[in-house]
């Protein structure tokens, strides 16, 4: 269905119109987590986009060899393995991002970002136009993440890109340039607490709000938490009854999925 | 035949793919390893010739032991094959996990510089432990270091670190451990 | 005793999974409308998080670790915590329907979960730091963040029933309120910095 779209539109989607973070709310957890700082968040961002990239030109690759009941656990294989190189990588060449990361490098396998692209698009899709989806929906998460870790650095340690050249930049040679403190001669000092946890929480909400604003005034809908159906597991899933299975995962993940209930099937 | 085409050929083709995966991490492990090991060691020959800088060489290192722990001690050695000092690596227990600190101490017993590694607490917060304004405050202290909160001296005291009173305990604490492992180490001259 | 106490309250509050280590967000916002459905849910999440621990660390210790191979951890205990799931979910569907009809329909919905594959990486990582943190402690830091988990969904499926019946301005309608609902929820976890080592010592 989508081979007929351009290639253009398969990576500008991701962009914007549906930005992985601000528009389908995927990846909330390293979104939050790993955007304490410009430098962390561009670290983790690249990160995604490598995996995403690899893993949905692999997987587009194998679709017609991989049987659909064990599609689940090979896309996992898939991506884990891709993530295991890159926390290696990032390991051997930037260590101090690999501690900064922490544990949200190797998580970045349960990213419902990843699974959620293999399982809608790239398990259905030529290799390029799901190479092409990587790179836009991989670009979307990287800025939205940088937008947040900008406020959340901006603000809350009064510096921008503070220790790039420790990080992410001593792999491209930049040794001297540590970032920017804005603060500085500033009367007032930054506020903590945006850095912090509730900080994390108080910018998406904010992001989210002004993104749902954008997508309100170009006659678009909110962004929802659709509950399962953002969930990458939910063509799996029990929960689901099968006349919905097509919708949650259709190319178009907007269109008019109900919130799945869990009550209701419960019953 | 069903039976092969509905389980067999699936699992095979899991299995097949689950081998290539494993084959191919086998090899970007054995790319990679030495390469991770060598920045670890880089990392840990940078600190110690910043914490002890008249230091041209470093010694093996040495395990020593303290209240039941184990801690790591580079003896640092000058162009004339004289002993300038030692390198402690010792941690303690900060917001969030260990706070570990490469302490350099100098043949007098006072401290002649301090970089923490393995620094994982709050940024904004702990992790300005790495900040030259904290770091610098430990340098010439002798015997046991305190930690002065806002409107609370002690003796012998540094500065807390704004909003951050643990991870400054963690790394004061780890640099009296490095105080009394100098102690042991040299003889009890100190 | 003492030790292990401390293991489960540092998880529960200081290192409460939700809201200062941020994972398990989507369930979190997702499935905390209702507060049985969040009590459902988070008692799945218990129960997988103690069994996938189980599992994982004698795969870990036993397996990868005497043999080299901790650069497979990632794959293993990712394949591990799927087949575990659907074992558990086989399992009490045949023999136990009651304790399915409870937590069965959440069961799969955990695999991709990251607080039970982040929970399983904290535990080899702070094994690695400290070789004295063993399985029992281990089993108790999986519990305690479970619990820590369950703590954060009830009280906000809590804050989040107030919410459904105030007047919010539009632009903040929806996901941004309940956000900015849960940054104020994240506010009193912050308040518990420090008060276990303080409590133990």
């Amino acid at each position: 269905m989508a081979e007929k779209r351009s290639l253009g539109k398969e990576f500008s989607k991701g962009l914007l119109i549906e930005n992985p973070v601000l528009r389908l709310v995927l990846g909330t957890c390293p979104t939050l987590a790993t955007s304490t700082s410009m430098v962390n968040a561009l670290g983790m961002g690249i990160s995604v986009l490598i995996v995403l990239v690899c893993s949905n030109t692999v997987i587009s690759l194998l679709r017609k060899v991989i049987p659909s009941k064990v599609r689940i656990p090979a896309y996992i294989v898939v991506i884990a393995s891709f993530v295991t190189m890159v926390q290696m990588l990032v390991k051997a060449f930037v260590p101090t991002l690999n501690e900064a990361l922490g544990v949200f490098l190797p998580l970045i396998v349960v990213n419902c970002i990843i699974l959620g692209r293999a399982e809608a698009f790239a398990g259905k899709n030529s290799v390029i136009a799901s190479a092409v989806d990587g790179v836009g929906m991989g670009i979307g998460f990287t800025m939205a993440l940088l937008c947040m870790s900008t406020i959340r650095e901006l603000f809350g340690n009064g510096t921008l890109l503070d220790g790039a050249s420790t990080s992410i930049l001593a792999l491209f040679g930049v040794t001297k340039f540590n970032g920017v403190d804005v603060f500085a001669h500033l009367p007032i000092e930054p506020a903590l607490i945006f850095i912090l946890a509730p900080g994390g929480f108080f910018t998406f909400g904010l992001l989210m709000a002004f993104a749902n604003k954008i997508a309100e005034s170009k006659g678009k809908s909110k962004a929802e938490l659709r509950g399962c159906a953002s969930c990458p597991m939910a063509a799996s899933c029990s929960l689901l009854l099968s006349g919905e299975k097509e919708d949650v995962l259709s190319k178009n993940p907007r269109a008019a999925v109900p919130a799945i209930n869990s009550e209701e099937v419960a019953k | 035949m069903k039976s092969f085409k509905e389980i067999v050929k699936p699992a095979l083709i899991l299995f097949a793919i689950c081998l290539v995966a494993t084959a191919l991490l086998a090899l970007t492990n054995k790319v990679t390893a030495p390469k991770i090991k060598a920045s670890d060691e880089k990392a840990e020959a940078d600190s110690c010739s910043e914490v002890l800088p008249d230091a041209k060489f470093f010694g093996e290192a040495e395990t020593l032991k303290y209240n039941g722990k184990e801690y790591i001690c580079y003896e640092g050695i000058n162009d004339n094959d004289e002993i300038v000092g030692y390198v402690f690596k010792t941690s303690s227990k900060g917001y969030k996990g260990d706070v570990t600190v490469m302490t350099g101490i100098g043949p007098d017993g006072s401290v002649t510089g301090v970089a923490p590694l393995n620094l994982n607490e709050t940024p904004g917060l702990g992790m300005n432990a790495k900040k030259d304004s904290f770091r610098s405050q430990f340098i010439g202290k002798t015997g046991v270091i305190g930690v002065s909160k806002a409107g609370h001296t002690v003796e012998n005291g540094i500065d807390a670190l704004t909003g951050a009173t643990i991870t400054s305990k963690a790394v004061a604490e780890s640099i009296n451990i490095a105080i009394e492992l100098f102690g042991v180490k040299t003889g009890g001259v100190n | 005793m003492k030790y292990y106490l401390a293991i489960i309250l540092t998880a529960i509050l200081t290192e409460n999974f939700v809201l200062s280590k941020f994972l398990g967000i989507c369930p979190f916002l997702g499935v905390s409308k209702k507060l049985n459905t969040a009590a459902g849910m988070s008692l799945a999440v218990i129960f997988v998080m103690a069994m996938a621990t189980a599992v994982t660390y004698p795969i870990n210790k036993y397996l990868l670790e005497k043999n080299g191979l901790e650069y497979l951890q990632t794959i293993v205990f990712i394949l591990v915590i799927a087949a575990l799931v659907q074992l558990v979910e086989i399992i009490l569907k045949k023999y136990i329907p009651s304790l399915y009809s409870a937590l069965g329909i959440y069961l799969p919905l955990i695999t991709t979960n990251c607080a039970v594959l982040g929970v399983v990486l904290l535990n080899v990582e702070k094994r690695a730091a400290d070789p004295a943190f063993g399985f029992g402690a281990s089993m108790f830091n999986s519990i305690g963040a479970g619990c820590g988990f369950m703590l954060a969904m009830v009280m906000f499926a809590g804050v989040r029933s107030k919410l459904e019946s105030n007047d919010i301005p539009k632009f903040l309608q929806g996901l941004p309120i309940t956000l900015i609902a849960a940054s104020l929820v994240s506010v009193s976890f912050l308040g518990f910095g420090g008060i276990v080592d303080n409590i133990f010592g």
